[in-house]
């Protein structure tokens, strides 16, 4: 190593606090930005570059670097993202967020040529106010990022060192991985649209159209069928209503023949009524002053259940899924009918 | 009305003696403190010897919910006996704990 190279070395031992320091405020900057932004990304790491490689980098083409801040990859930062769209998002918010030097920034995606297939990757070289030194912000999918690194592993450090056989089937894997990215953002588009099309059609009313799943069930229930009944409910002892989880009952009301939103609505207004008067006879006699938001919704299927004949096998089952299978829930479906059956519905 | 603390690995168990009613509640509010301030745990509320509860101690059995959540915790109800289950039932909190 000539001397330049040497007096080059000095200087990064120098500077290492500096990069430590520049390295910490890059991240920071990036998960903040992130977090405000509602960017979910696989990994957002960085590194300040070893001396070892920065030795093997003055090796190969010190020359080229008259002071040590011409490196532009001393610190260097990496978002690994779920998605290809995240990729551009992430690059609009770092062009915020820094000074970008353009000359020396490369979006690898674009340099193949429409034949050939390889290492994706956009890289942004990026300054900070205040720091002598550029960090190098790296931008790629988990998949191109899985490729990334399995190809580093193979210890070959250019396309040009891999022996052809190998290269050809590396770059064969980037085309598919291209393709898997490709389609994995087409089905996270898709299903936005999916849902954005479901809030519409349950917006306009149009239950009867809208097949019931956890998509469309939690969609439903943001209108807050059930806010009536529980506050009537709430209203025998002034209880207070607590928010709970209304996704077991997907399972329940898909058993009870429920197969659109349409379905569901019907079951709510049939049997609202019988599941008020199942709540005043079970709590009207109690102090019990809270209550959860799916005690309407439960009511409903207990109803349901007894009143086409299910019985309190039906009820059994019914506590299997909302509670867990346990020996007791034959004593609490026990209990439930012999109280239901004093009802009008029952009798 | 007692409450005994004790853990098993990543489990914390929380074992309710007695009748957690209105008078109760105060202090066993107080004793379910270190429940509150754990992150990644199981919290165990262990009911076998727990004979009655009252909204109070459903207040309690919430707030320790809650707050495990917010911190990455589970929360399994365990052994409650029938007249606490049925309350359970009465409530809709069927639907917010896992009872085993």
């Amino acid at each position: 190593m000539d001397l330049h190279c040497e007096m080059l070395l000095e200087d990064y031992q120098a500077a290492l606090p500096e990069l430590e320091r520049l390295k910490e405020e890059a991240l920071r900057t990036l998960r903040e930005a992130l977090d405000r932004n509602g960017l979910i990304v696989t990994a957002v790491e960085g590194r300040v570059k070893t001396r070892e490689s920065l030795e093997g980098k003055l090796a190969l083409k010190g020359a080229k670097y008259a002071q040590l801040s011409d490196v532009t990859d001393l610190v260097g930062a990496r978002i690994v993202t779920f998605y290809t769209d995240d990729v551009d998002r992430i690059a609009a918010m770092a062009e915020q967020l820094f000074e970008i030097d353009w000359e020396n920034s490369v979006d690898k995606r674009r340099l193949h040529q429409l034949d050939s297939f390889g290492y994706n990757s956009l890289h942004y070289i990026c300054r900070l106010p205040g720091y002598q030194f550029r960090f190098e912000l790296q931008l790629r999918t988990t998949l191109q990022h899985a490729w990334a690194a399995i190809n580093h592993d193979t210890g070959y450090k250019s396309g040009i060192e891999i022996p052809k056989e190998y290269m050809r089937r590396m770059n064969r894997l980037a085309g598919l991985l291209e393709m898997a990215d490709d389609e994995f953002s087409r089905i996270r588009t898709e299903i936005t649209d999916y849902r954005r099309r479901v809030q519409q059609l349950v917006q306009k009313g149009k239950l009867d159209d809208v097949l019931l799943d956890g998509d469309t069930f939690r969609s439903y229930m943001q209108s807050k069928p059930l806010n009536s009944l529980n506050k009537r409910i709430a209203a025998i002892n002034q209880a207070e209503i607590q928010d709970a989880p209304f996704i077991r009952y997907l399972r329940v009301l898909k058993a009870l023949k429920c197969n659109t939103l349409g379905d569901v609505e019907r079951l709510i207004r049939k049997y609202e009524e019988d599941a008020y008067l199942l709540a005043r006879h079970q709590l009207g006699n109690t102090d019990i002053d809270i209550i959860s938001s799916a005690l309407g919704l439960q009511n409903i299927c207990i109803v349901c259940i007894l009143s086409t004949g299910g019985g309190k096998i039906g009820l059994v089952r019914l506590f299997d899924v909302l509670n867990g299978h346990n020996s007791q829930n034959e004593t609490l479906a026990e209990m439930t009918y012999n109280q239901a059956k004093q009802l009008p519905f029952m009798i | 009305m007692k409450t005994e603390i004790t853990e098993n690995g990543n489990q914390l168990i929380a074992a309710f003696i007695g009748r957690l009613d209105t008078a109760a509640a105060v202090q066993t509010a107080e004793d379910v403190k270190p429940l509150l301030e754990v992150s990644n745990r199981e919290i165990i509320l262990e009911c076998s010897q727990l004979e009655y509860i009252s909204s109070s101690g459903l207040r309690i059995f919430l707030s320790i919910r809650k707050e495990a959540a917010a911190h990455g915790s589970k929360v399994i109800v365990r052994n409650i006996n029938a007249d606490i289950r049925q309350v359970f039932m009465m409530t809709g909190f069927i639907s917010l704990f896992e009872i085993q």
